[in-house]
C-alpha cells in the first residue's frame, strides 16, 4: 500500500533518514518505535509529502510518486495524518472541522459532507458536539476530531505521530480505542507511538528506528521476546 | 483655579460648533488613512511572506522608508509631491499620506499575525489535500485577521491623533482649527485644554469600542 525505498532525507548537514526501506502491505498496522530524535516524525512526514525526500522512492497503492512531475496536493490528500498537537481548525466548529477538506478539495455537496461529517463523528463518539468549537473540547476529544477529519477523506493508508503523547494519561484510551476500531476495520496504518501495549495488541509489526534507520523489524511477539539488535533490547527494557 | 474652570468652559461653549465640524473630519481622515492603510498594508504584508525575493525587497524598502521618516515630512512630501501634478484637495493629500504612512505599521501588523499562526495549522491542511492557496485562504488568513483586529484597533487610535499633523497643509480637523482658535482668542491654554479633550473623550470611546469587541471574541472562542 505505501512503499518507501532507500529513502534518505537530510536536513542541513544534518542527514537524519539513512536509507530507510519500508513496505507497508495493504491492512497491515505497522508500529514505529524509537528514542526521541530518531527520525520517526521525519520518516512519516516524507510519506505523506510534507517533507521532501532527498534520495530514494515513494510508492503509493501502486503508484511512484515523482515529487517533480505528480500532484503532490492530490497525493497528500490520500494519505491521512494525525499530529500530536491535533492541529484542529479553531475558528471552524468541529463538524466544519472536518467537512472543511471534502468541500474545498473533493467539491462535495455540503449536505453530502455534512451526512459524511455526522456519521464520522458519531464514530469516534463525539456526534454530540458538532456545533461547538475546538477550545471547548478536552485532548482526547479534540484528537477523536482530528481522526474522523482525516477519515473524511477516505485516505488509502493514515499515519499517525504519537497520537497520545500530548494527552492527560486518563485521556490516552479513548484515542487508542478509536485507532483500534479503525485497524479492525481494516485500515492501513502507520502508528508512532509509546503505547507498548497498543503495539502488542493492535500491530502486526513493529520497527525500531535508531539514527535514521531501521534497525529492528518483526512481529509484536518476536520484537519483546526475541530482539536481535542490542539498542533494540535497551529500547525495551527502558519501556517495560 | 474655578475661575480657569470657568473660562475653559467659556471657550468650549463658544467653539464647539466648529469642533463638532472639525471633530468629523478628525474622524474622516482617521477612517480613510486605516481603511487605505489596510489595503495598502494587505498588499506589502502579502509581498513580504510570498518568497519572491523582488517582492520582498520592495515590501522592505517601502517599510523602511515610512518607519524612518517623521509623518509631518511624509504630509509635506506628499502634498508638494501629488496636490501640485494632480489638483487633489488638501484634505485628500493628507487622508492619502495618513493611508501610506498606516500601511507600512498595518503590513507588519498582517505579516506579524499571519507568521504567528502555529505551522501545524497549514501541516494539517495540507496534509488534508488543500494547496497552497486554500490553505491560506480558508485557515491561515481567517486566523490571522482575528488576532490582526487587536493591533489594528490600536492603529487607529494612534492614527486618530496622528491625523493632528496634517494641520500642516491646513485641513481643517481638531488641532487646527484649536491652532487658529488659540491664537484668535488670546487664550491659548484653554484652546489647546480644549482640542486635548476632544482627543481624550475620542480616544476613550474607541479604547472601549475596542475592548468590547475584544471581550466578544474571548468569549466566541474561549
Ligand atoms: N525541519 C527540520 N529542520 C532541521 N532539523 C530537523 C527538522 N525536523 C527534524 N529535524 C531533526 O531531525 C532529527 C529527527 O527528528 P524527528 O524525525 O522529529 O525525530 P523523532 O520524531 O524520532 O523524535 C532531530 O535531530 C531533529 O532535530
Ligand atoms: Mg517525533
Amino acid at each position: 500500500m505505501i512503499i518507501g525505498e532507500n529513502i534518505h532525507k537530510s536536513f542541513g548537514d544534518l542527514e537524519v533518514l539513512k536509507g530507510v526501506d519500508l513496505h507497508v502491505k495493504p491492512q497491515e498496522v505497522v508500529v514505529l518505535v524509537g528514542v526521541s530524535g530518531s527520525g520517526k516524525s521525519t520518516l512519516l512526514r516524507c510519506f505523506n509529502f510534507l517533507e521532501m525526500i532527498n534520495d530514494g522512492k515513494i510508492t503509493i497503492d501502486g503508484h511512484t510518486v515523482n515529487p517533480k512531475k505528480d500532484n503532490l496536493t492530490k497525493i497528500r490528500a490520500e494519505v491521512g495524518m494525525v499530529f500530536q498537537h491535533f492541529n484542529l481548525f479553531p475558528h471552524k466548529t468541529v463538524l466544519e472541522n472536518v467537512i472543511e477538506a471534502p468541500i474545498t478539495v473533493k467539491k462535495m455537496k455540503k449536505e453530502a459532507a455534512k451526512k459524511l461529517g455526522t456519521e464520522l463523528l458519531e464514530k469516534v463518539g463525539l456526534g454530540d458536539k458538532a456545533n461547538v468549537y475546538p477550545s471547548k473540547l478536552s485532548g482526547g476529544q479534540k484528537q477523536r476530531v482530528a481522526i474522523a477529519r482525516s477519515l473524511a477523506m477516505q485516505p488509502k493508508v493514515m499515519l499517525f505521530d504519537e497520537p497520545t503523547s500530548a494527552l492527560d494519561p486518563e485521556l490516552v484510551g479513548e484515542v487508542l480505542q478509536v485507532m483500534k476500531q479503525l485497524a479492525e476495520e481494516g485500515m492501513t496504518m502507520v502508528v508512532v507511538t509509546h503505547e507498548m501495549k497498543f503495539a502488542k495488541e493492535v500491530a502486526d509489526r513493529i520497527i525500531m528506528i535508531d539514527e535514521g534507520k531501521i534497525i529492528e523489524s518483526a512481529d509484536p511477539k518476536n520484537f519483546f521476546e526475541n530482539p536481535q539488535n542490542e539498542r533494540t533490547k535497551q529500547f525495551i527494557q527502558l519501556v517495560e | 483655579m474655578p475661575e480657569i474652570i470657568t473660562t475653559v468652559y467659556d471657550v468650549f461653549m463658544r467653539t464647539y460648533p466648529g469642533f463638532l465640524e472639525a471633530t468629523v473630519v478628525t474622524l474622516q481622515l482617521t477612517a480613510i488613512g486605516v481603511i487605505l492603510g489596510t489595503v495598502i498594508g494587505l498588499v506589502f504584508a502579502l509581498m513580504k511572506i510570498s518568497g519572491s525575493k523582488i517582492l520582498q525587497a520592495i515590501a522592505n524598502i517601502y517599510i523602511t522608508i515610512i518607519r524612518g521618516t517623521p509623518l509631518i515630512v511624509q504630509i509635506m512630501f506628499l502634498y508638494f509631491g501629488i496636490v501640485e501634478l494632480y489638483t487633489m484637495s488638501n484634505f485628500w493629500a493628507g487622508a492619502i499620506a495618513l493611508g501610506v504612512h498606516n500601511g507600512a505599521y498595518i503590513a507588519e501588523i498582517f505579516r506579524g499575525s499571519i507568521q504567528g499562526i502555529d505551522p501545524g495549522q497549514r501541516e494539517a491542511s495540507m496534509s488534508l489535500g488543500m494547496d497552497r492557496r486554500q490553505t491560506m485562504s480558508r485557515i491561515v488568513f481567517p486566523q490571522a485577521l482575528r488576532r490582526s483586529i487587536p493591533p489594528l484597533g490600536n492603529q487607529f487610535i494612534i492614527t486618530l491623533k496622528d491625523s493632528s499633523l496634517v494641520y500642516i497643509i491646513g485641513v481643517a480637523e481638531i488641532f487646527s482649527l484649536g491652532n487658529r482658535e488659540a491664537a484668535q482668542s488670546y487664550q491659548p491654554f484653554e484652546s489647546f485644554l480644549v482640542v486635548a479633550l476632544y482627543y481624550l473623550v475620542l480616544v476613550m470611546i474607541f479604547t472601549f469600542l475596542l475592548r468590547l469587541y475584544e471581550n466578544k471574541l474571548d468569549v466566541d472562542r474561549a
